[in-house]
């Protein structure tokens, strides 16, 4: 082993410590009593599962819109480019709570779009599709770019050589170009989950009730203090860490089939 | 068939300008010219995947030129393969005709017939991944053939191959234009290719198509100086016509009764390095141009020794032989030894300036 690869590794070391070691803590100072307790909470739990679905809800709708666009962004050279590019990015780069308040003054009553989806029963303040809302706008730039970059690696000779074959386009995409960049897809959509999963900024200011779990989290911590926030925390963040594991674990099979 | 009228197509940094182009039924025609000369991109636009800027399209007498791929029944096989790699050989061969709504019963036999034709029935469960490079180009070659196309375009098919694969792909590619009499458009940068295959070459550089004929023909009549280049005719001489012949660096050259150039232009010689002969004695009265030279650089090779020759005025010539040639030679090759060339009429051009 070389002395870059030495120092490299150090750094690596520390940098992953840093990220572990607050999860790790958290973890281990746990009591599994309380935690079992917590666990018996329905708020706890509901909350929990609200937050999980609302995430996954936001993930898959945005995976109808923004794989097509990830696919063009990937393809296609047109005037304007950069231009999606960045507003794709965006939300990336604006404070969270910032995000919200735009979202409250597009999707609140006041304004045309929030009324006309009002006007066909749906709410974006305080409800579930609110809280979905919020998630999916912070959220998928981790699905538009990692979409992207996966099918930019697919090499473009092999969709043309479909299409010559005698497959139209949509039959190329679905049959060579989807495939061939399932893994990128599935990291996206875990990432884009995942983030929706802990977003709280946005989330609080679209809706305080029905109450995510960093929502509770919170609210617990100001009005009760650490020791009742920090199992709900514990529990989120094992559910999470399982979950993810498993994604992570099916998309390997995946790749090694 | 193929025709292509005045098909002009700008691509980033790569345009074509008014391409004429025809391949015929079961013709062979081999688009010859250095890389990065929008040969590629030529055949792309063939296959339908770049829009030309104006011109027209004919495949089999109908007007293709926007038609999408899919409707143009050309099979393409590129240099890298383009094997899908999520699916096995199988499945590669037979996508062409699945996405044609054929039963599965039918794409299993004609699939199995193909693999069979090409000899590579043993893979077909495989992944292209494993396979090696000339594996994987049957695997394409077949892809292509199993929907029975109007015509292959080949991009470079053999250029990733090693020698003796390639040698090999190269017969079996003969084989199939022999034996299933489709339509061959064939790009590449390798002569031998070139000379193996043609029915007819087309000779290319920067966008334009300068010359296509049959080999024989382009051979001995080079339309121009970079076509006689292209296709390997490393001497290429200027002088000047006199009652004599053509005044040269190297000496005058005897110019053969057929060709008709007034005297007092200014003319090239085209002439490959086999007409520059060493030893040229008792061949009879075929030769231009004979006289002394030195030995100025020689390059051996597996196969052949490569010789640059200089006379005292600065005329330079240069020569092949293969090493058998070599050794029959009654004195051995040396740089700075004197020798006896020749340039014998069979294959010399003679170009106007």
């Amino acid at each position: 082993m070389n002395r870059f690869s030495l120092i490299a590794g150090a750094a690596g070391t520390l940098l992953l410590l840093f990220v572990a070691i607050p999860v790790i803590r958290m973890i281990l100072a746990a009591d599994p009593a309380i935690l079992a307790k917590t666990m018996a909470e329905p708020g706890v739990v509901a909350s929990i599962f609200l937050t999980l679905k609302c995430a996954f809800f936001a993930t898959m709708v945005c995976a109808l819109f923004g794989i097509p666009l990830a696919f063009i962004l990937a393809r296609r050279d047109f005037f304007g480019k950069s231009i999606v590019s960045g507003i794709i990015d965006l939300p990336v780069m604006i404070p969270h709570t910032a995000a919200g308040i735009a979202l409250l003054m597009v999707f609140g009553k006041r304004f045309f779009i929030g009324k006309a989806f009002a006007h066909a029963g749906i709410g974006f303040v305080g409800t579930e599709a609110g809280i979905s809302l919020a998630m999916a706008f912070v959220s998928l730039p981790f699905l538009v770019n990692s979409a992207r970059d996966g099918f930019s690696a697919i090499d473009p000779r092999l969709e043309r050589v479909a299409e010559t074959l005698g497959a139209s386009a949509s039959r190329t995409f679905f049959s060579i170009s989807l495939p061939l960049a399932f893994r990128p897809i599935l990291s996206g959509l875990i990432m884009m989950w995942a983030r929706g999963i802990s977003e709280f900024g946005a989330v609080i200011i679209l809706a305080y009730h029905p109450m995510t779990a960093p929502v509770l989290i919170w609210e617990r911590f100001t009005s009760f203090g650490l020791a009742y926030a920090r199992p709900v925390a514990v529990l989120l963040i094992l559910i999470c860490l399982v979950i993810f594991s498993v994604l992570r674990f099916i998309g390997k099979q995946q790749r090694d089939a | 068939m193929i025709r292509l009228e005045d098909i002009r197509v700008t691509l980033g940094c790569f345009s074509l300008d008014r391409v004429n182009l025809f391949v015929g039924r079961s013709e062979c025609v081999v688009l010859l010219g250095p890389t990065g000369t929008g040969k590629t991109v030529l055949l792309e636009t063939i296959a339908g995947i770049h829009r030309p800027n104006s011109g027209r399209l004919l495949i089999n007498g109908e007007d293709m030129t926007r038609a999408r791929p899919a409707k143009r029944g050309l099979g393409v096989v590129y240099q890298d393969y383009a094997l899908f790699p999520h699916m096995t050989i199988f499945n590669n061969m037979g996508y062409g005709l699945k996405v044609r709504g054929i039963s599965a019963k039918k794409i299993a036999m004609r699939v199995k017939d193909m693999a069979g034709f090409l000899e590579i029935s043993h893979l077909l469960d495989r992944r292209p991944g494993r396979l090696s490079g000339g594996e994987q180009q049957r695997a394409a070659l077949a892809r292509a053939l199993v929907t029975k196309p109007y015509a292959l375009l080949l991009d470079e098919p053999l250029s990733a191959l090693d020698k003796a694969t390639r040698n090999r792909l190269r017969r079996e590619l003969k084989r199939i234009h022999e034996e299933l009499g489709i339509s061959i458009l064939h790009i590449t940068h390798d002569l031998t290719d070139a000379f193996f295959l043609a029915d007819r070459i087309a000779v290319m550089e920067n966008g334009k198509i300068l010359q296509a004929d049959t080999p024989e023909k382009i051979l001995s009549r080079p339309a121009s100086r970079t076509v006689a280049r292209l296709v390997g005719i490393n001497n290429l001489i200027e002088g000047r016509m006199t009652s004599q012949g053509l005044e040269t660096g190297i000496g005058i050259l005897r110019v053969p009764a057929g060709e008709h150039l007034p005297a007092g232009f200014r003319a090239w010689a085209a002439i490959p390095d086999w007409a520059v002969h060493l030893f040229p004695y008792d061949k009879g009265n075929r030769y231009l141009w004979t006289d002394k030279m030195r030995i100025t650089e020689i390059n051996i090779t597996d196969q052949m020794l490569r010789l640059r020759l200089a006379n005292e005025n600065g005329g330079t010539l240069q020569t092949r032989l293969s090493r058998r040639e070599a050794a029959a030679l009654p004195l051995s090759l040396e740089p700075g030894s004197s020798v006896p060339v020749g340039i014998h009429e069979t294959g010399v051009s003679f170009l106007l300036s």
